[in-house]
């Protein structure tokens, strides 16, 4: 069946104007039409239906002000990408990646020069396009992202780091893509930083889309610090196959409204993802933070660790879903949530849920709310260190273990300035 | 020179009074200790000195230098002068003992004039040597799976960088084996001199060989009731507590009576 686009004139003009491939254009206004009869995805205890989280604005080019990118801070790396709204600045790799065969490109340069290899890819194995109302409106007004492909048997120690700069200068909805594969026996390290410029209400449609072939291992971290006026849907999905693994570290640092799903398929035997997560909510932003793995394969093991910190009169909600699917003998599904409240107006639920279909498996959960330890607290304020700063120690402790486990020193430090910025600030409205 | 001074100080826990008017005075340059039975309120003088929220005073004073610091927080406190050596320190992890104690000597310091890293860990470096400590105490999370005995030792430590002028020691010869009693020692007497004053609490005669004190004040019932030298600690050790209470007429019940 060919879609009518005739009927679609916006996508049609847009589609023109890019030159994207026929396929994709067909999906989109599929994905549209679809959309019509699907609803919007349910989350224990988010309730995050009535924002402004569904897409509207016609599918169109924009461009941005260059020199915005000049507020945010950009790290220079080897292999790195910035790109600004819908426009990459910068996209470069080592000589190295580029003979070992990696690709690395822009979502429009992708779509024209690696067709094959999108479709193949694009919304198939991890996330699906007709899950639901917000996978297919992300299909239909997808306008930016980034492709990146590794062959087999490509070992790199050195990561990519990319920088996603939403560009809320002006009303636009930012909709975004990334697909990272990793091939056979491949090993990968990529950082993303999601960050916003201006200050206008827009809304965020984030899709990520992580293939782990057989047996390759992908530490995947990212910061993220969308604005105070970006209510966003952030989907991070990783496919597993057989003795591949994912590490995610995931920091959670936004100012606006989010609803972040970030799941792993264990498909493969022998799959293994280990799920790191923190969290800081000020001001009074809702963040609500739905983290699910799924074992399917024999002997798969998920890890949730999630540890997160309110203010004011701020909300933080962490799921954390370990499912054992009948036949995936001998996994292991294990999960810790924890959150710390600074203030009695603050609202945090850690909600552990454990679905296991079969019977010869390992399962754990913990999960708490509390408050900063006084003893912790008295026992720096004795040493001379002022309440905020003593609270500070405390809460960089607590978020420690998640910290600690996190691959890369430079995320690590870098994690703990962002934290220790955002509870300074936080801090002021105590 | 500094002064400390406890004024008829009456202290409460949940709603318990356990301090019924303890009266001390004491100058930098000197070492007391204060020794008496369990639960007659030692921890809670100190607690109470240094301002733990859950010890609430009813009524007294606390002086250093003739002001009364009983309306200052903890922190404000510390930067006054005062360090408490804790009977249990707490154990905070994710936070470096290094940078903790970096940031402790920084709190009093101003902002803009913070002591260098390469100082720091210089004067850390020797400091730990008096110590006995290994290098790696200084990068693990503070107090976080010490021992009991390393936890002491950290103390000190960070009574040594942080220099304060009155240093509580609560019990900080508990739990300790004979060579670290002589290390921890060894550290207070380096700081001994005349801008430092100490109250040390203890129950062993045997830590004020090694310290050996100028005052020796002893607890009972939530008083101060006899003071003396170090003899005084002596005839403790030989006698026992009951002696002393029948001598002096006091009403109080020592835990480990008999009904
Ligand atoms: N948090 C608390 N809640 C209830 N009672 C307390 C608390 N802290 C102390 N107390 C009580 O106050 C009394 C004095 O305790 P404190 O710790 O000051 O004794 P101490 O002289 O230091 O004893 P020790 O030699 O055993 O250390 C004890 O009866 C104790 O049980
Ligand atoms: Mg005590």
């Amino acid at each position: 069946m060919t879609v009518d686009l005739k009927k679609y004139p916006t996508i049609a003009a847009y589609a023109e104007k890019t030159a994207e491939p026929a396929w994709f254009t067909e999906l989109r206004t599929k994905s549209l039409e679809k959309a019509v009869s699907l609803a919007l995805p349910s989350f224990e205890k988010i309730r995050y239906q009535r924002w402004p989280i569904q897409l509207k604005q016609p599918l169109g080019e924009k461009n941005s002000q260059k020199n915005l990118i000049e507020k945010i801070d950009v790290e220079q790396t080897d292999n790195m990408v910035v790109q600004l709204g819908q426009e990459t600045l910068e996209l470069k790799i080592s000589d190295e990646m580029r003979e070992k065969g990696v690709i690395v490109c822009d979502w429009q340069t992708a779509l024209q020069e690696h067709s094959d290899l999108v479709q193949k890819y694009f919304m198939q194995k991890a996330v699906k396009t007709d899950e639901d109302l917000l996978t297919a409106q992300h299909v239909a007004y997808l306008t930016s992202g980034l492709f990146i492909y590794v062959p087999k048997n490509v070992v790199l120690k050195k990561a990519l780091t990319s920088y996603f700069v939403q560009d809320a200068t002006v009303e636009n909805d930012y909709v975004h893509h990334v697909i990272l594969v990793v091939g056979e026996n491949s090993e990968f390290s990529y950082l993303e930083n999601l960050k916003t410029v201006g200050e206008q209400a827009t809304t965020a449609n984030i899709i990520v889309e992580v293939i782990a072939q057989e047996n390759s291992h992908i530490k995947f971290a990212s910061v993220d610090r969308l604005g105070a006026k970006t209510t966003a849907y952030l989907n991070r999905r990783g496919y597993l196959e057989k003795n591949a693994k994912i590490d995610w570290s995931m920091g959670m640092m936004n100012d606006g409204n989010i609803v972040g799903d970030f799941d792993s398929d264990l498909v493969g035997d022998g799959s293994h993802s280990e799920v790191k997560i923190v969290a800081i909510s000020t001001g009074r932003q809702i963040q609500g933070i739905d983290t699910r793995v799924t074992n399917i394969g024999k002997h798969t093991i998920g890890h949730i660790l999630q540890h997160g910190v309110i203010l004011s009169r701020s909300s933080l909600v962490f799921n954390g879903i370990g499912h054992i699917i009948k036949g995936a003998k001998g996994s292991d599904a294990q999960q810790e949530s924890r959150v710390l409240m600074l203030s009695n107006k603050a609202k945090g639920d850690a909600n552990p849920i454990l679905l296991i279909d079969d019977n010869d498996v390992t399962a754990g959960h913990a999960a708490s709310i509390g408050r900063v330890n006084q003893e912790q607290l008295y026992y720096l304020m004795s040493r001379g260190l002022p309440k905020k700063i003593a609270e500070r120690l405390v809460i960089i402790g607590f978020l420690g273990p998640v910290l600690a486990a996190i691959p890369s020193k430079l995320i690590r430090e870098q994690l703990k300035t962002t934290i220790e910025r955002k509870l300074i600030d936080g801090q002021k409205d105590e | 020179m500094s002064t400390l001074e406890v004024k008829d100080l009456h202290v409460s826990i949940d709603g318990k009074n356990i301090l019924k008017g303890v009266n001390l005075k004491m100058k930098t340059g000197e070492i007391h200790a204060i020794m008496g039975p369990n639960g007659t309120g030692k921890s809670t003088l100190s607690e109470a000195i240094m301002g733990h929220p859950a010890y609430k005073v009813t009524q007294g004073e606390v002086l250093l230098n003739g002001e009364n610091i009983l309306e200052l927080p903890v922190d404000e406190r510390a930067r006054a002068g005062l360090f408490l050596a804790m009977q249990y320190p707490a154990e905070i992890p994710g936070v470096t003992n290094a940078e903790f104690i970096r940031g402790a000597i920084n709190a009093r310091l101003p902002e803009d004039k913070p002591l260098s890293v390469r100082d720091f860990l210089k004067r850390l470096d020797k400091t730990m040597n008096v110590l006995d400590m290994t290098e790696e105490m200084a990068d693990r999370y503070l107090n976080e799976g010490f021992s009991g005995g390393e936890k002491k030792r950290n103390e000190i430590l960070q009574l040594m960088m942080i220099k304060p002028k009155f240093a509580i020691l609560d019990e900080i010869d508990s739990g300790l084996d004979i060579d670290a009693l002589k290390v921890v020692s060894r550290g207070v007497n380096q700081m001994r001199g005349p801008e430092f004053g100490s109250l040390i609490i203890t129950h062993y005669q045997r830590l004020l060989n090694y310290i050996v004190p100028d005052v020796v004040h002893v607890m009972m019932g939530g008083r101060i009731v006899k003071q003396g030298g170090p003899e005084l600690a002596k005839r403790l050790e030989d006698e026992g507590y009951a002696g002393l209470r029948d001598e002096l007429g006091l009403d109080i019940k020592l835990v480990d009576e008999e009904a």
